[in-house]
């Protein structure tokens, strides 16, 4: 458009230098098209306009659209947990099987009061967490059903490395029950299950604060944990500086024993994390040594290409080449 | 035992691939038949009343997240967010009746939380084993 009417205008000027006849003519038709003498401002004030629209619209969407709404107070959000340093979440390391073997005796000792853990059989804990001895002589403390017999009784045997580690309620009634309405979780998968992870576990289980802030309402039961969404949580604070006595003498202040038992729980959640790891390097060297290969291959096979010289070698023109 | 197993077991010894066998060596069988004891923590518990106060003489340890929650608090970096707290606690605990329960902290302590916890996490790891 605005190509077309600048030609337009051109045109009349050239229609302009022809003759004075042609002037009342030309003053109407330029009134009608937009004046030449007129168009910096007229284009000046449609820049200035357009400029203004885009900017008002922008504004008008970030005034109805930009702020998010958050449906909840930050308390009922919980507070996000700070990011540790976690070695076992690195590219190329492993679970600290000592920090293992420690998160498992705090689980024992501590958590498995309520919290089951039923995914987890005694075999597995063998070679990463405990020995084969270990873990025999603890799977045999526990009673577990046998096949029903010749006369289709049901009997009690001690447990063998097959058998899971045993629940500590019979059921999630009897869990609801004892523990005043609240159901505490299986903690196979939490660290999977939890938004945040190992984080969010740990800074559960150091960030109960002394008392509750000033003026907080709590349900009657109930503990105040600022990382809990809602912030009141059945569970209360279970570790405490000097709680379990390590076997490796490692000072078990509150943080360390968190510490260990949210890595051996993210063990318990993925325990096939270290054998991934090996995979995953075991492909990047395989894949690499095939890339080198390739490239070797490549540079041999194209090796006759690359180096022949096609010479166009034209006969000598002579005139005596037919005597 | 053919002529075959000593070749296999001096390889296998000498890559750096070979497995670790979960096996307890044979000194720690002493240790084993001890561990069922330290296993019951039913009994630990009854125990633990005991055991607490014998503790408590023997060492006292610190918490060394909550030491340094507590310093990153009284540091420069927190220094908003706790005077907003402390106010916040002066302004509620001296409210009068009526006004009791109308105002709460939380929101003030978990800025607080935050702040603390962001600046404590990353020295916290080099403490921890």
């Amino acid at each position: 458009m605005l190509a077309r009417s600048c030609l337009r205008s051109t045109r009349l000027f050239n229609g302009a230098r022809n003759g004075a006849n042609t002037f009342t003519k030309r003053s109407f038709s330029t009134s009608g098209s937009g004046a030449s003498t007129e168009s910096p401002t007229k284009l000046n004030i449609a820049a200035v306009a357009s400029t203004a629209l885009a900017v008002g619209s922008v504004a008008w969407y970030y005034h109805l659209y930009g702020p998010t709404a958050h449906a909840m107070t930050p308390a009922e959000e919980g507070l996000h947990p700070a990011k540790y340093p976690w070695v076992h979440e690195q590219w190329f390391k492993t679970f600290d099987h000592q920090a293992l073997r420690r998160g498992f005796q705090v689980y024992r000792e501590v958590c498995m009061a309520c919290h089951s853990l039923s995914r987890v059989p005694y075999r597995a804990l063998v070679g990463t967490v405990l020995t084969v001895d270990e873990a025999k002589a603890l799977a045999e403390e526990n009673e577990y059903d046998t096949e029903p017999n010749d006369e289709g009784e049901i009997e009690k045997r001690p447990g063998k490395l097959s058998d899971y580690i045993p629940p500590p309620y019979k059921n999630d009634e009897a869990a609801r029950a004892a523990n005043n309405g609240a159901l505490p979780p299986d903690l196979s998968l939490i660290i999977k299950a939890r938004h945040g992870g190992c984080n969010y576990i740990f800074s559960l289980l150091t960030g109960y604060p002394e008392e509750p802030p000033a003026g907080a309402q709590l349900a009657a039961g109930m503990n105040f944990n600022p990382y809990f969404p809602g912030t009141g949580i059945a569970m209360a604070r279970v570790l405490y500086d000097g709680l379990v006595e390590y076997e490796d003498e490692t000072p078990a202040t509150t943080s360390q024993m968190a510490k260990d038992v949210v890595e051996f729980l993210n063990w318990a959640a993925e325990p096939e994390m270290d054998d991934r790891k090996r995979m995953g390097m075991k492909v990047l060297t395989v894949t690499a040594v095939l890339f080198a290969l390739s490239i070797w291959v490549k540079r041999y096979k194209w090796a006759s290409v690359k180096s022949r010289k096609i010479v166009y070698d034209p006969p000598k023109a002579s005139n005596n080449v037919r005597t | 035992m053919g002529i075959w197993e000593t070749f296999t077991d001096l390889v296998e010894a000498a890559t750096p691939w070979s497995t670790a066998e979960a096996e307890a060596p044979a000194e720690e069988k002493d240790s084993a038949q001890d561990e069922p004891q330290e296993a019951e923590p039913e009994e630990e518990a009854e125990e633990e009343a005991e055991e607490e106060e014998e503790e408590e003489e023997e060492e006292e340890l610190v918490d060394p997240k909550e030491k340094l929650e507590e310093d990153c608090k009284n540091s420069k970096v927190c220094a908003p967010a706790k005077h907003h707290y402390d106010e916040c606690v002066e302004r509620v605990t001296n409210a009068s009746a009526e006004d009791e329960g109308k105002e709460d902290c939380v929101e003030e302590f978990l800025h607080l939380a935050h702040c603390a916890s962001q600046c404590a996490a990353p020295k916290l790891w080099s403490v921890l084993k």
